[in-house]
């Protein structure tokens, strides 16, 4: 029988503050690299040849900075304060989020949550599948190697190292995104929370959190 | 569909799911992945080929990735479905707790019904 | 029948042997975000499909392991683009010199601002 009162998910006592918010400084420094070059030179033969803009290109870039980071902890963040948008996100996760004016172009989203009994993280073994329209970006520990090769196998090894101890009442779902589905974690709600404004509440919905390897912390 | 897919229909909101009217299995069903290794482009990992799940849902029909991926339209759209599986039957050292499991698509092509026949010839295979 | 994988293809990565995740984001170079970009814009636009990317890249054999992630996917463009007849070999390494050669010359920024890899 789960304790919804217990904190299940333990910290160890040395764990790095994971703030995945913000990706480590650092440059573009020193040369080229020949894949650089390789992947310019593509993209101006392409403009020169009018099978794409520069205009096209730079717009993409600027939603994918600007905009798909975003939107997933104000999706998630409606679900805490609203059960039943909560159980139309779980039914269908693209439909939930159009509804919010949240349109995922290419992205079919499922969204699978968490309860005091069950825990669930997601990866894509094969690539590096990922709902890019709701999350953004990919963080480069998803798309790493040894996290596509370890999670499906030794998942609560892989959550210590993000520093998330799991107990063993609680079940761990990998979801493996291998086909034509993208995945979201709906995290539990702290109940520190309660009474917090949705945009409160999307802070502590870090993009970790919607991945399933961290659970949203309350700051001190 | 379902009352609330049918609202959704009406509100011409899009969906996770596309229609997928004939589907050899349902949920619930025991299937085995086919323990098959044909070369190029595939989106069944080989860590789950021969091994045993149940269906957790039916996604829709979509276009044969292993024919898109070299040009082709990809039809006729094949059945996807997730799968279920324990982690304990997929990993034999898997160490977690019995209950822990795995799941992912699978399209219909790559499933077998898990009989007591199928399932015993799979136990009694090696490894 | 061996015991040895028939027909696995390198990025069939799940439940290898391997060692400690690098859970640290190292976000994305600019000439990443704009390789993304392009990727993106293409394979929307139908050009290329997202299917065919990733058939390519797993075509890459040994050296996907030897390759980054968005080294791995600008070869797989690479193949894609030029099985497509998009471009051809010639003009792919004339340009390749040409924007080499903008980059190397003193003062010559690589981009905006980014992060590591």
């Amino acid at each position: 029988m789960s304790d919804t009162t217990f904190d299940y998910y333990a910290r160890r006592k040395h764990d790095h503050d994971h703030d995945d918010h913000a990706p480590v400084a650092g440059q573009d420094s020193g040369p080229a690299s020949e894949y650089e070059i390789m992947s310019r030179a593509m993209q101006e033969l392409l403009e020169a040849k009018g099978v794409v803009t520069a205009d096209e290109i730079r717009r993409r870039m600027e939603i994918f900075e600007e905009d798909f980071p975003y939107r997933g902890s104000r999706v998630i963040a409606r679900a805490w304060t609203d059960s039943a948008f909560k159980a139309r996100l779980l039914a269908d996760g693209k439909a939930a989020c159009a509804e919010m004016g949240v349109e995922l172009e290419a992205t079919r989203l499922i969204a699978v949550e968490n309860t005091p009994d069950v825990h669930n993280v997601i990866v894509c073994t094969l690539c590096s599948c990922y709902p890019r329209e709701l999350l953004g970006m990919p963080p480069t520990w998803y798309k790493s190697d040894n996290y596509r090769a370890r999670v499906v196998r030794e998942p609560r090894s892989v959550l210590k190292e993000f520093g998330t101890v799991l107990p063993d009442h609680v079940t761990l779902r990998v979801h493996d995104s291998n086909a034509d589905m993208r995945y979201v974690v709906v995290p539990m709600r702290p109940r520190e929370t309660k009474g917090w404004s949705e945009d409160r509440l999307a802070e502590i919905l870090t993009r970790d959190t919607l991945v399933g390897v961290t659970v949203p912390r309350v700051p001190a | 569909m379902t009352s609330g897919r049918r609202a959704r229909a009406r509100r011409k909101l899009p969906s996770t799911y596309t229609p997928a009217p004939i589907h050899r299995f349902k949920v619930g069903d025991r299937v085995m992945i086919k323990r098959a290794f044909p070369p190029g482009h595939r989106r069944t990992p080989h860590y789950i080929r021969g091994k045993v799940g149940v269906i957790e849902r039916i996604c829709g029909a979509f276009p044969n990735p292993e024919e898109l991926a070299y040009g082709f339209d990809g039809d006729p759209a094949k059945v996807l479905y997730r799968v279920r599986f324990q982690q304990k039957h997929v990993w034999p050292d898997y160490r977690g707790p019995a209950l822990d499991v795995i799941e992912m698509e699978i399209f219909e092509h790559w499933l077998l019904p898990a009989t007591g026949r199928a399932l015993a010839a799979k136990l009694t295979q090696t490894g | 029948m061996s015991d040895t994988p028939v027909n696995k293809g390198p990025h069939d990565l799940g439940g290898a042997a391997a060692g400690p995740i690098d859970t640290t984001d190292h976000g994305m170079k600019f000439w990443e975000k704009q390789a993304n970009a392009l990727r993106n814009t293409l394979s929307r636009k139908e050009i290329v499909r997202v299917d065919e990317l990733r058939r390519a890249a797993e075509d890459l054999g040994d050296q996907y392991y030897k390759l980054a992630y968005f080294e791995r996917t600008t070869m797989a463009l690479r193949t894609l683009l030029l099985e497509k007849g998009f471009i051809t070999e010639a003009e792919l390494k004339a340009k390749m010199a040409e924007v080499r050669a903008r980059s190397d010359a003193p003062g010559a920024a690589t981009g905006g601002k980014g992060s590591g890899r």
